[in-house]
């Protein structure tokens, strides 16, 4: 994935190419499966993204990557109670998918480890181009995760939440789900760990997923990893005619974390729509990645980004929309606000419009400031102390994305989420 | 724009391939043979009778260009340039300043004809040795209405002619060709170059340094405002030469001045390398504007041809309050990689940044700016608007950083792409990275095609269709063209009317 001869392997990347020699023997899969892991891990031989390749250019993982944990088959995670009541839990405990299957009408779900063993997953373990180092690093590992199919004209009641958990070493896991046509789901991804003693887990975790025609999905990422791990995730999604996705994606922990979301309409009439929020805090790295292909003519997509940026973290949003040619009538928006509100905070973004038919409405804006004086002496003037009215400023800032939500469950689970971080962050 | 159909009738009569500048100047010139190796450096350092220590410079910079890799980062794409299979040096002969203009070479006459400079400016660009003071102001009366404009002219490697030196000198202004500077004005050169783009900052910079032919130098000293526009006109006229220009401009404390260049090149269908570095540095409470028409040869309608425009730009604003203002008007070159940059290290100061760029045919644009905050107190603006035709590629690159001691720093950025044609790409690629909790960054970006409502509006007032384009897009540019200077808001008007020529049906 690198053009560039790397003179000496890091210790990262020696760890992870002797790792795969010591699990290869372990890990699942047909011939077609281990030769998609064999040119993933040439691929990392090559060496891992430094900032000269333009989507890296802000995460260094070369660099930042120091650490590689081993796997450790002895450490215990628990399940946690779901984000939404009455969700349907598939949990995966350090990197093992369980063997009991809740029972949902219309909804199949397979573990992924026998998808790999029988081999029938094997065409989704590409990379999605030279320079997707999760993917790589995602297909040489993985070992198990869910296959979640949701059939044609299912509306569910309650959601359905992966759960991806790890107690330290490392995991490397892949949710995949299928919504059939004129579906309809609520689907929260949760990444949460506990922090361990041996300096942080490494995870990889991989979504992908294919909505039908005319499916309505909401997707919610909810990433609390302790501040020790490195969370690299991925989120792919096509997009069938008329088919709408709202994916939602927290950030609120991890030490070094890259969400990458890519999304492509394949349909005509689909929407896309993205709201985030990034709550940064201590000293991490938190970098939110999106590529959205407009593929074909009459699609449109929002997305929103709100940023909170505290202590030392440091902050990316890299969006890059593309309109292809013959995608005419897209129309596309864009939006990235950011607070800063520490001395030693950062928060560096950059929206790309790629744009190569002519009969379309693109835009994208972008902002970082700090906390508006005439908002907070508005509030201060009523009484009410600087800390408390920062508060109320800062969570305004964020809850606004939220509340875009139409589902009031969703809207209040998500809130207390943002409480509880306000809570421990201050 | 009444202009529209003046000037869509003077193009046609030219060429059919509708580029106004495509004549080549038959002129004896001098050149260097093909080729880069440090003896042609030491050959062009000879040849402009500079001092020792400018070629160790060219030969530092040299030696560290050996070194690099082209950057392969911008979005445009062309065959692999062949360093060697060009003429780094090539100067039109030249003998004893002729007495009046009829010894002047008719060809050389008849560049500036085709170029638009009026007769009297004629003689003094073509050194006709008669010029007083009186003449001189006669000629600017009936030259330039609104002002008086002294002009540098670049002939492939070498600075013909400088105006109005005199009255500048007067003022306290060194206008004069950057290699008259280095031999005259060594002091100021040797502080100043290179101290804005060193020698090793970029494959094409580098390799500036080490081969720069001439260009413009500019210094304007304490407290002065100077007293007229600077010029300066490039143009490419040799076969299978490089241009390499090096402009250096210094305004010292509270010192004021407008620069601006003009490019143009012959056509040609093998491609011209044109590898050029401004530095400006702005002191205390000075202030640089820096105006460019840039219309090198784009290529023909298959895109064979054309001018390589691989340019670095920097402005410094060393001291606190000062200012620098970059005006672009882009709508030549096959290729077209150019980031004018400031630098805002002082406190209070603020940089500017406005662009037109203009694609049609096969060209490739990717253009933009950095403004890096480092001083307190520091503001920026960008105002970017790219429109692409015909096959074009059109991309705006910019950085907008804000360091750690950058307290207040302030950007609004605007970029909008229109697009015309279903051939054509519009991309915007800005990077904004904020390390202070005090900055305030604004980005907005924006593509869309001219509407049908709008264009419905126009042309059912009797308006063709071509000329309601160049009308709609005109409003939509109005913003920049407003930052130059008058003379040239006019030629900066006419010029996308004509890049547009051929982009409807």
């Amino acid at each position: 994935m690198n053009m560039h001869a790397q003179p000496q392997r890091t210790l990262a990347e020696t760890a992870l190419i002797d790792a795969f020699g010591e699990r290869l023997s372990l890990l699942p899969g047909d011939g077609a499966v281990m030769t998609k892991r064999d040119d993933a891990i040439e691929a990392i031989k090559h060496g891992l993204p430094t900032r000269r390749i333009e989507s890296w250019h802000y995460t260094d993982l070369r660099r930042m990557l120091t650490k590689v944990p081993v796997f450790e088959a002895d450490a215990v995670a628990k399940a946690l109670e779901p984000v939404l009541d009455g969700a349907a839990v598939l949990p995966v405990l350090n990197g093992v998918s369980s063997t009991k299957m809740p029972e949902i009408e219309g909804v199949t779900v397979q573990r992924l480890s026998e998808k790999l063993t029988d081999g029938s997953v094997a065409p989704g373990l590409d990379r999605y181009g030279a320079d997707d180092a999760i993917g790589a690093l995602n297909t040489a590992f993985v070992a198990d995760g869910y296959f979640v199919d949701i059939a044609d004209g299912t509306e569910l009641e309650n959601a359905i939440e992966l759960q991806n958990l790890q107690a330290g070493g490392q995991a490397h896991v892949r949710l995949l789900a299928r919504v059939g046509a004129g579906a309809k789901a609520i689907i929260v991804e949760r990444q949460a760990g506990e922090a361990d003693e041996n300096g942080g887990a490494l995870v990889s975790s991989v979504s992908q997923l294919v909505i039908g025609e005319g499916a309505e999905v909401t997707w919610l990422i909810v990433q609390e990893q302790p501040d020790t791990a490195t969370h690299l995730a991925q989120f792919k999604a096509h997009l069938g005619k008329d088919a709408k996705l709202t994916l939602f994606v927290m950030n609120a922990g991890g030490k070094l974390v890259r969400q990458e979301v890519v999304v492509r309409t394949t349909g005509e009439g689909a929407d896309f729509k993205l709201r985030g929020i990034n709550l940064l805090a201590g000293d991490t790295h938190t970098d939110t990645t999106m590529v959205l292909d407009h593929a074909v003519p009459h699609t449109s997509s929002t997305e929103v980004m709100r940023n909170v940026v505290t202590g030392r973290a440091r902050g990316v949003f890299q969006g890059r929309i593309n309109v292809h040619q013959y995608a005419q009538k897209t129309n596309a928006k864009m939006a990235c606000n950011t607070l800063l509100l520490s001395d030693d905070g950062e928060f560096s973004t950059k929206p790309e419009l790629e744009i190569f038919a002519d009969d379309v409405v693109c835009g994208h804006g972008a902002t970082v400031t700090e906390i508006d004086h005439d908002h907070l002496f508005y509030l201060m003037a009523r009484g009410i102390d600087e800390k408390t009215a920062r508060g109320l400023l800062v969570k305004a800032f964020v809850a606004e994305v939220i509340e875009e939500l139409e589902d009031d469950a969703l809207v209040d689970a998500l809130e207390a989420r943002l409480d509880g971080w306000f809570l421990t962050h201050g | 724009m009444p202009a529209v159909q003046e000037t869509i009738d003077r193009v046609r009569k030219i060429d059919v391939d509708q580029y106004k500048f495509g004549f080549q100047t038959e002129i004896e010139t001098d050149k260097a043979p093909k080729g880069l190796n440090e003896d042609i450096i030491r050959l062009i350092s000879a040849k402009k009778r500079e001092p020792d220590w400018m070629l160790e410079w060219r030969l530092g910079a040299f030696r560290r260009w050996l070194t690099l890799e082209e950057p392969t980062w911008a979005r445009v794409k062309y065959p692999k340039i062949d360093f060697q299979d060009i003429h780094y040096y090539a100067a039109p002969k030249s003998s004893p300043g002729p007495k009046s203009l009829d010894e002047v070479d008719p060809e050389l006459l008849k560049v500036y004809e085709k170029l638009g400079i009026p007769l009297k400016e004629q003689e003094i660009l073509a050194g006709v040795q008669k010029a007083d003071a009186s003449e001189l102001e006669e000629a600017n009366d009936n030259v330039y209405k609104s002002g008086r404009v002294a002009v540098d002219a670049v002939f492939d490697s070498v600075s013909v002619v400088t105006t109005f030196k005199k009255e500048l000198a007067e003022a306290g202004v060194i206008f004069c060709s950057i290699s008259e500077a280095i031999r005259e004005h060594p002091e100021l050169v040797q502080k100043y170059l290179g101290s804005v783009v060193p020698t090793s900052d970029n494959f094409y910079a580098t390799l500036n340094s080490a081969v720069f032919t001439d260009g413009s130098f500019v210094f304007v000293p304490k407290g002065v405002r100077c007293p007229m526009e600077l010029s300066t006109y490039f143009r490419i006229n040799e076969r299978n030469t490089g241009q390499f220009e090096r402009t250096l401009i210094i305004a010292e404390e509270g010192a004021y001045v407008s620069y601006l260049e003009g490019c143009t090149a012959p056509q040609r269908d093998e491609n011209q390398l044109h590898a050029a570095v401004v530095e400006l540095i702005a002191l205390d409470d000075a202030e640089i504007k820096y105006s460019t028409v840039q219309n090198w040869y784009p290529g023909d309608a298959e895109g064979k041809g054309g001018v390589y425009n691989f340019v670095t730009k920097r402005g410094d604003c060393r001291g606190d309050r000062s200012k620098i203002s970059w005006t672009q008007v882009e709508t030549g070159s096959a290729i077209t990689w150019k980031y004018p940059s400031c630098i805002l290290r002082g406190d209070d100061s603020s940089g500017e940044f406005y662009s037109i760029a203009v694609s049609n045919g096969y060209q490739q644009v990717d253009s933009g700016t950095k403004m890096i905050h480092l001083g307190k107190n520091t503001s920026s603006r960008i105002i970017s608007k790219g429109i692409a035709a015909g096959f074009s590629q059109n991309t705006y690159r910019g950085q907008v950083s804000a360091h750690r001691k950058a307290a207040n720093a302030r950007n609004f950025t605007n970029c909008d792409s229109l697009l015309i044609g279903d051939q054509c790409g519009a991309h915007t690629v800005p990077y904004m990275e904020a390390k202070n909790a005090t900055a305030k960054f604004e980005h907005e970006a924006t593509t869309s095609k001219i509407s049908e409502d709008q264009k419905f509006y126009v042309m059912q007032r009797g308006i063709p269709e071509e000329e309601a384009i160049a009308l709609i897009v005109n409003g939509f540019v109005k913003d920049v063209i407003q930052q130059l200077p008058m003379e040239f808001a006019v030629e900066a008007q006419k010029l996308i009317g004509i890049s547009l020529e051929g982009s409807v049906g």
